[in-house]
């Protein structure tokens, strides 16, 4: 009951400090403006892609010159040599459109290399496997599940363990934690409750995340498990956040030592055989294995064990402590 | 302000400010911070396979495609049975893709939902197409015969436009005589010496034959490449990306430990001890920052060091084009600091903070390559910088000038507040923003001032909706523009009128009221003629940043050019003297008078624009 209370209380304190809308907002941003991006992406590589134009001329100086004033981009001159074709392409090096010039150029001379090899198959042990036709589908279509999702998700699990630090750090620095002592709560109540509701607001957001990319023609898949994981990646967060403000109770060196700990530790991750931001793309994407499930449920058995550690710990500090 | 007092303050903050790191702290976050470099580096440079095995391929152990789909990291192999593809590949049945190989032809299924294939699907072929051209790369390189494995040999090499003959210092890519400009026929004696085997790498540093990925450290693309055409690589385009991973990433903790240390003097009134000391609150400010904004200096230029040991031809123009980055965050902390009620509610502004201003040095920074929008972004010139391609200075004063001014003027805001009143006591964030206002408007003439004072935000806050806009169609993008300029403007010219009323500055009166608008309105027309700055970057070339200025000069006619002198004086007045007297009488009548105000401004930046777009 007492926690419960502890958790409503904590809930009416974030619901009055209304700057949480501002970091909601910055999600809903996140969100939104993807989708905007990538499309415009899209439309950007697919026109560069179709823009490439040749323009002979007679010998290497007018073709040099015609660079020079900037009246093409690239120059290419070819030469039988050797029984291969030996092309040699300029390309300006301040300008900062040389990455499209030569992705453009690669394209076309992938093109002559494949006639040229179909002309020479009879030398070749090996015979070129077919390339499947080419598709028009977008080529960011991957990138809203690696990125924007796996964001999306791991956002709100880390602002939730920044805001229990600033919440313990804030009542043992104001000395308030004293006044919620008198009250029957003991100190492990007053953790759990307020730490508990911040593990509870992230699979919200996720929630309420993926309603809106469904909006946006983002369907994610696997939902209930991915509100699983992200419950138990919060979990997970809160408790080191817990235990961590309880050791070091100064705002600013807990708050510091804690995002450069989820940082340390989100780079970690690629130790395991598939990297959290793996297992929640491959959830969302709707291609999970049996590896990503097994992942999953090791989060959640983790994240138990994380909260049942730091009950025993908070049960065995001296409240005096604080005092 | 005394220059010992600051830094005696200074010393203190580092040493024995409240909370302040101690060397075993200073050690953690070193050790941190190196661990996450590293690792961010491998990952950028070996490519952590975030996308492991994200489209699933049925596609049977025999089949000649089953080896290029099970070296790809996007790509996971799946048993195939040959049972689902009877009647067409349906969703739900475990592939994305289906490769059927027969002794004559091979079929792909593509996954359909209503008779369309899924985009999933369709992006899992594009994904299998790419991987099947590596895995013929492949194949080809461990062919006796070179010749007909690789018939086409290409050198790319980077030249400076307009110098004469390939004479290109230093930057690698294959001695040439011959290549760049030389007259003759054959005269391209290229380095590349055919017999030798391989068509490897010329003789230059750069040549990246094998992965398709760039040799490991030219993230700047300044060396040439040669081989075959699939292995010449595209100098690497996610320069931004790299940057504001290394250049803003350390801010974030920068500004988390001098937010905490700014709130926690506002704590149990431990800053009263140095109120009531000799010192002025601007050195207190001043002193209290100085050891972060050197520890962000000292930050972007191990950086750049580090990036030019590796090779890339970074200087110290890099660093001065993070710093007014860095003054930004600190501003910007400073104001939440003041600001906030609770170490909740600075981490809530913190995250804003840090999201808000990586996305404006991030996103215009994106279109470097092609549009001078990039010039929003101060990133942009580090990245020129990094690339060799330089700035002008008057490209580096657009770029960097605007937030340098933004940051003085949170700090000077901020100031406004650093007063016993403010600093112990519980208000609203928003009452707090009023009063940081209304702390510089003494009479009515003052309130010109704090309007000017406010271009800067809004000079910034416009180029940011430009950058973020502009990729739109042109039908779509300028009304969107013209709004939120509307909308901007009149919020810049109407809150301090109405700061000044809140906080009883003015009588409330009909008289001041315009009185106090006009002065607002002036201030603004005369602090907006800063925006002619856009001419130095040639911004006005873009239909929406010319909308957004109404610079006028996006047309020949001289009379249009003299009308948008004046006319914006007249529209400044009128607008700021609306809102200025609904903030006269109170809250509702505010808030209807600001969108009239609101409505007013963008209906004369339709009729001039139309006028001249």
């Amino acid at each position: 009951m007492s926690r419960r209370a502890i958790a409503r209380r904590e809930l009416d304190s974030l619901s009055r400090e209304k700057t949480i809308v501002l970091a909601i907002l910055i999600q809903v941003v996140i969100a939104g403006f993807s989708s905007v991006l990538v499309a415009d992406d899209v439309v950007a590589a697919a026109g560069e892609v179709e823009n490439l134009r040749a323009r002979r001329f007679e010998d290497r100086a007018t073709a040099r010159d015609a660079f020079d004033r900037g009246r093409v981009d690239a120059v290419v001159h070819a030469e039988a040599r050797d029984g291969r074709v030996a092309v040699s392409a300029s390309v300006p090096r301040s300008s900062l459109r040389k990455t499209v010039i030569v992705v453009q150029l690669r394209a076309a001379l992938t093109e002559l290399e494949r006639a040229e090899r179909a002309d020479r198959a009879d030398h070749l042990a090996f015979d070129p496997l077919p390339v499947p036709p080419r598709s028009d589908a977008s080529p960011y279509f991957g990138f809203s599940y690696v990125l924007v999702v796996p964001l999306l998700v791991f956002l709100p699990v880390f602002i939730s363990g920044a805001v229990v630090v600033d919440s313990l750090t804030e009542e043992i620095e104001r000395g308030t934690i004293e006044l919620l002592r008198v009250a029957p709560v003991s100190l492990a109540g007053i953790v759990e409750g307020k730490a508990g509701l911040l593990a509870a607001l992230a699979p919200l957001q996720v929630l309420l995340w993926v309603v809106l990319l469904a909006l946006n023609d983002i369907a994610v898949d696997n939902v209930a498990l991915l509100v699983a994981l992200t419950a138990a990646m919060a979990v997970l967060a809160v408790a080191a956040a817990a235990a961590l403000a309880l050791a070091l109770p100064v705002r600013q060196r807990a708050q510091l030592t804690y995002s450069l700990g989820m940082l340390t530790a989100f780079a970690a991750a690629a130790a395991l055989p598939e990297h959290p931001a793996t297992t929640v793309a491959l959830l969302a994407i709707g291609s999970a294995t049996r590896v990503t499930l097994v992942h999953v449920a090791g989060y959640v058995v983790a994240a138990v064990l994380a909260a049942v550690a730091l009950r025993r710990h908070v049960a065995r500090i001296s409240p005096e402590r604080y005092g | 302000m005394r220059p010992r007092t600051v830094l005696r303050i200074a010393r203190w903050e580092t040493t024995k400010g409240v909370g302040g790191l101690d060397r075993g702290a200073v050690a953690v976050v070193l050790a941190a911070a190196a661990f996450v470099v590293a690792f961010g580096v491998v990952g950028l440079v070996g490519g952590v396979a975030l996308e492991d095995g994200i489209y699933r391929v049925g596609v049977d152990e025999d089949s000649p495609f089953h080896d290029p789909v099970a070296v790809d990291d996007a790509l996971a192999v799946v048993e195939p049975d040959p049972a689902v593809v009877d009647e067409g590949l349906r969703p739900g049945e475990g592939y994305d893709l289906y490769v059927e190989s027969g002794p004559e032809r091979t079929r792909l299924y593509l996954v359909r939902r209503d008779g369309e294939p899924t985009d999933k699907s369709l992006a899992a072929l594009a994904a299998f197409r790419e991987s099947v051209e590596a895995y013929n790369e492949r194949r080809m390189r461990s062919e006796d015969n070179e010749t007909a494995a690789f018939p086409v040999v290409v050198t790319v090499e980077f030249v400076e436009r307009g110098t004469d003959g390939g004479a290109d210092d230093g930057g690698g890519g294959p001695d040439s005589d011959g290549t760049g400009g030389g007259g003759g026929e054959g005269g391209g004696g290229d380095g590349q010496d055919d017999d030798g085997g391989l068509p490897s790498t010329g003789g230059g540093d750069g040549g990246g034959f094998g992965a398709p990925s760039i040799g490991a450290f030219d993230l700047f693309g300044t060396a040439g490449t040669s081989g075959s055409p699939s292995a010449i690589a595209p100098p690497f385009p996610f320069q931004s990306l790299v940057l504001a991973f290394l250049f803003v990433l350390p801010l974030n903790f920068v500004i988390q430990a001098y937010g905490s240390s700014m709130l926690s003097e506002r704590l149990d009134r431990r800053g009263e001890l140095l109120l009531v000391a000799p010192v002025t609150p601007a050195e207190i400010v001043a002193g209290k920052t100085l050891p972060y904004a050197a520890t962000s200096l000292a930050i972007a230029a191990t950086v750049v060091a580090g990036l030019w040991l590796i090779g890339a031809g970074a200087g110290p123009l890099s660093v001065l084009a993070v710093v007014p980055l860095s003054l930004l965050f600190l501003a910007l902390t400073f104001l939440g600091a003041m600001f906030a009620r609770s170490f909740k509610e600075l981490t809530f502004v913190s995250v804003t903070v840090s999201t808000a201003l990586t996305t404006y040095a991030f996103v215009p920074a994106i279109f470097t390559a092609t549009s001078p929008v990039a010039f929003v972004s101060p990133l942009t010139v580090a990245v020129r910088d990094l690339t060799g391609a330089g700035v002008t200075p008057g490209q580096f004063l657009f770029a960097t000038g605007p937030p340098t001014l933004v940051a003085g003027v949170c700090f000077l805001f901020g100031l406004g507040v650093y007063r016993e009143e403010d600093l112990f006591t519980q208000r609203p964030v928003h009452l707090k923003a009023l009063d940081a206002l209304a702390g510089r408007i003494r009479r009515p003439r003052s309130l010109a001032l704090v309007v000017a004072l406010l271009v800067p935000f809004v000079f910034v806050a416009e180029l940011v909706a430009v950058a973020l806009l502009f990729a739109l169609p042109v039908a779509l993008s300028i009304p969107l523009v013209l709004a939120t300029v509307a909308v901007i403007e009149e919020l810049a010219k109407a809150l301090p009128v109405y700061a000044g009323f809140v906080n009883g500055r003015y009588e409330r009166t009909a008289g001041v009221g315009a009185a106090a608008g006009a002065a607002a309105g002036v201030g603004f027309f005369l602090a907006e003629k800063l925006s002619l700055l856009v001419q130095v970057v040639g911004l006005p070339d873009v239909a929406v940043a010319d909308a957004a200025f109404q610079t006028g000069l996006g047309s020949n006619s001289l009379a249009a050019v003299a009308v948008l002198a004046v006319a914006p004086l007249l529209l400044h007045v009128a607008t700021a003297t609306v809102s200025a007297l609904g903030a006269s009488r109170d809250r509702t009548a505010f808030a209807a008078s600001l969108s009239l105000a609101t409505l007013l401004h963008l209906v004369y930046n339709l009729a001039v624009v139309s006028r001249l777009v």
